[in-house]
């Protein structure tokens, strides 16, 4: 299954976004850049931009979002420094903004610790797209929490690329919420690089309709000690697809390194796809890779069970979807982002098939 | 012979520069020419139909690609394919132009120096013949048929013309081309219906068949409600000067029918092994395959099982062992097109001193295919940083009411349990082979006997001077 040729694929060009997308109100910690991406002016983004390291994660998509992006954050953390505060970014496409090409900079310095949340929403019926690439560094035990919500509209498309660069004991924790857009394409790509260094992953997807969904999630080992760690939820339906394609790669010198891996897909009708290639890449023996994998149906004592008491079927299914979701969305350190997700996958559920 | 020198190499080229000039310069005078498949075809006294298909095979070979995944290639010399068809050209002429290191794994073996030179492709014949006789005899009273390719198409040839590359057609792939237009002796198993064959059949018996070797095509049918063991395999590395080896072996399973196959493949180390296994599994019929891959310098292998009727099974058991200079490439396939079908992969990969180990596999489960079942295990183990092991397995899944496990695991032995055993009066080196043959030994259980003490020979073997 291949969702976006890349021969023929071309981002629109010149088309502005202007709304307001940033959302900080609490005074910022000093010596912090907190500011909308400029291509003119800002030295931090430009320093990271031509980084060498970014030039191996590069895939066929990262030129093109990094010559005509229209909206991004720049983000620089400085040495020990907390922001307490979660950074909201909030996409809203609608008829006069569709477009969203953004590249996010984050650059954590050492021991600093900040929370980002971004979201991406799109009015009913308005074909909007979304493409984006959120880069990270995180130097020696920083700590950086990335939530990404995807709640857009059936007509919407969304394309989303992240990598993260760790060095040291630094840290990236990813929580990816996929609901929304007729196609979504959601790649993660961590670089491990230091010694002792982490990344968590934690996702859930969602696909009804005619969605198609393609997760490409990558952990590649390079530093000695280094954890990640992978953990994927997912329910399909109706007619959707999903391929997911889960790396654990180890490279030479990742010494006593672990990475786990684990991807749960619940199947609701016949006519669903879903296609799993859960790789385990492995150059070093003094390691331990795990993964696992499963498929099937909803529990069927489970289900009579509810229905015992009283539930129709599609309520019952949708409690225990939600119960499968329920430990990812917890992981969501806001309550109001809980219940977006939740009245989300609500909505999903109980309204498509009316 | 003389042709042979004409087609002797002289150039060494890379790979993707064969693969044009290959297919578009030279195809009429280097490589392999309507004229060889003719002669071959003619020397065999084949039907015309035969003759047919081995030509329109070669025209597939000729207009296909080599594979642009996998193992490298390159050190095949496709070019002078014709060297590896022509079998004589293929044996070591005296025992004394058999490599040393190969001499020394038969004695470590302890295989007696009449069957080591057979093996080794020199002998001619030995003492096992009579043994195969007697097995023959109770077959034939059971109504069983059991011959090589060429007999079976003399006296058989409605059903090899039925069966002959229908489950693996030429345009599969390349080397399924080259081996419809090449191929050579083989095996031809037909089991009647409701027949029990008690004993395993060995093909082991039949390898030095002239003519047999590189590719040789295994054609088995288990008819309704029978049953059949088949052990496929050389003891010891099967040494031959040519590097590679294209089989293809059929499996037709029928209803309520029963066939286990069992192969050890363990070719000596400058062996090219891309051979192509398929089974089809009928109505509640059992496929089970038990498959080890040690040798070869380059294996690309993946046993595949169709389940096409309702209720039919499939097991497989796996094992692979890459050691210096080895690219294992080894999985299996299985498409679930049928209702209620279930099977179990249960994979074990060992690698050490530079090998590299690769499990690749499939589980397709088709739309219409209802209440399958499936459990995915794999497993590596490596035994030194130098090796390379990889886990790619693939699941596509196109209907909702499945059932489906996967996992699997990569690690080394470790420091405590070796530290363990040492303390218990064991030294090192007998502790880590002791750890690896509990590793083993679910698929070790699964063999015969004289398999499975070869099996741990080769691990004693294999593991010798892997430490320090």
């Amino acid at each position: 299954m291949k969702i976006i040729d890349s021969e023929i694929y071309s981002l629109p060009k010149d088309i502005d976004y202007k709304k307001e997308y940033l959302k900080f109100e609490a005074a910022l910690p000093e010596g912090v850049i907190l500011e909308k991406i400029n291509k003119d002016k800002n030295e931090i983004a430009l320093d990271y931009l031509i980084a060498k390291e970014f030039e191996e994660a590069k895939d066929q998509l990262t030129p093109l979002v990094e010559e005509s992006y229209n909206t991004g954050v720049v983000f620089y953390l400085p040495k020990d420094v907390k922001v307490d505060q979660p950074i909201k970014i909030e996409f809203n496409m609608d008829d006069d903004n569709p477009v969203v090409i953004n590249q996010n900079i984050i650059v954590a310095d050492t021991a600093s610790e900040a929370t980002i949340i971004i979201d991406y929403t799109s009015s009913e019926g308005v074909e909007a797209f979304h493409q984006g690439i959120t880069k990270i560094f995180a130097k020696d035990k920083a700590k950086i929490n990335v939530i990404k919500i995807q709640r857009m509209d059936n007509k919407a498309k969304s394309s989303d690329t992240n990598i993260g660069f760790i060095k040291g004991q630094g840290q990236i924790n990813w929580i990816s919420v996929e609901l929304g857009s007729a196609i979504t394409v959601s790649h993660y790509s961590n670089y491990l690089e230091g010694e002792a260094s982490g990344s968590n992953l934690s996702s859930i997807y969602l696909g009804d309709g005619n969605r198609k969904i393609d997760l490409e999630y990558s952990m590649i080992h390079k530093g000695p000690r280094s954890i990640s760690n992978i953990e994927t939820k997912g329910v399909l339906m109706d007619e959707a697809e999903k391929i997911f394609k889960g790396n654990l790669d180890f490279k030479k010198g990742a010494r006593r390194s672990k990475g786990v891996e684990e991807e749960y897909v619940i199947l609701l009708d016949p006519t669903v796809k879903a296609d799993s290639i859960p790789a385990l890449l492995c150059h070093e023996d003094d390691v331990e890779g795990e993964h696992a994998a499963s498929a099937g149906q909803i529990n069927e004592s489970k289900l009579f069970y509810l229905m015992s008491r009283g539930l129709d079927e599609r309520k019952a299914k949708k409690l225990i979807v939600e119960a499968s979701f329920r430990p990812i969305i917890d992981k969501i350190p806001f309550e109001d982002y809980r219940q977006i997700v939740i009245d989300e996958v609500e909505r999903r559920f109980m309204d498509d098939k009316n | 012979m003389e042709r042979k020198k004409t087609y002797i190499e002289d150039i060494d080229r890379g790979i993707y520069d064969i693969k044009n000039e290959f297919t578009y310069k030279y195809k009429s005078d280097k490589g392999l020419t309507p004229k060889i498949i003719m002669e071959i075809s003619r020397e065999k006294d084949e039907p015309k139909w035969m003759t047919d298909f081995r030509l329109k095979s070669l025209k597939i070979y000729n207009s296909k690609p080599l594979p642009t995944w996998g193992a490298d290639l390159s050190g095949l010399d496709i070019d002078n394919i014709v060297t590896y068809v022509r079998p004589d050209a293929s044996m070591a002429s005296s025992w004394d132009e058999v490599p040393e290191d190969i001499k020394k794994t038969f004695e470590a073996l302890g295989i007696p120096q009449a069957e080591r030179e057979a093996l080794a492709g020199v002998g001619a014949q030995y003492d096992s013949e009579v043994v195969y006789h007697n097995v023959k005899e109770e077959l034939i009273e059971q109504g069983v048929i059991y011959t090589d390719m060429e007999t079976a198409l003399k006296e058989y040839e409605d059903i090899v013309r039925e069966h002959f590359m229908k489950l693996i057609p030429p345009h599969d792939h390349k080397f399924a081309a080259l081996h419809g237009a090449v191929w050579s002796g083989g095996s031809f198993v037909y089991v009647p219906e409701g027949v029990q064959v008690d004993i395993p059949l060995q093909s082991y018996f039949r390898l030095n068949a002239p003519g047999a070797g590189q590719f040789e095509h295994t054609l088995i049918i288990v008819e309704k409600g029978a049953s059949l063991h088949f052990i496929e395999g050389c003891s010891a590395p099967l040494y031959r000067v040519t590097n590679l080896h294209a089989g293809c072996v059929e499996l037709y399973v029928r209803e309520d029918a029963k066939l286990r196959y069992s192969t050890i493949e363990n070719w000596s180390r400058n062996m090219y092994n891309l051979n192509t296994k398929r089974a089809v599994v009928d109505k509640n019929g059992t496929i089970e395959w038990v498959s080890g891959s040690f040798g070869s310098k380059v294996t690309m292998l993946y046993p595949m099982s169709i389940l096409r009727g309702e209720g039919a099974r499939s097991e497989f058991t796996g094992i692979t062992f890459a050691s210096s200079g080895q690219y294992l490439d080894t999985g299996t396939k299985v498409l679930h097109a049928a209702p209620n079908t279930t099977s179990s992969i249960n994979s074990k990969s060992i690698s050490k001193n530079g090998g590299y180990a690769f499990y690749r596999g499939l589980l397709k489960v088709a739309p219409n295919a209802y209440g399958c079942k499936s459990t995915v295990s794999c497993e590596s183990l490596m035994l030194d940083n130098e090796s390379v092991s990889d886990t790619v397995p693939v699941i596509e899944l196109h209907n909702d009411d499945i059932d489906i496990g996967h996992e699997a695991k990569i690690g080394r032995i470790s420091d405590e349990a070796i530290f363990y055993l040492m303390s218990r009066g064991i030294d090192e080196e007998e502790a880590k082979a002791m750890i690896v043959r509990g590793f083993v030994e679910p698929i070790t259980k699964e063999l015969p006997l004289e398999y499975a003490v070869e099996l741990n020979n080769l691990i004693n073997i294999e593991l010798e001077g892997s430490i320090g």
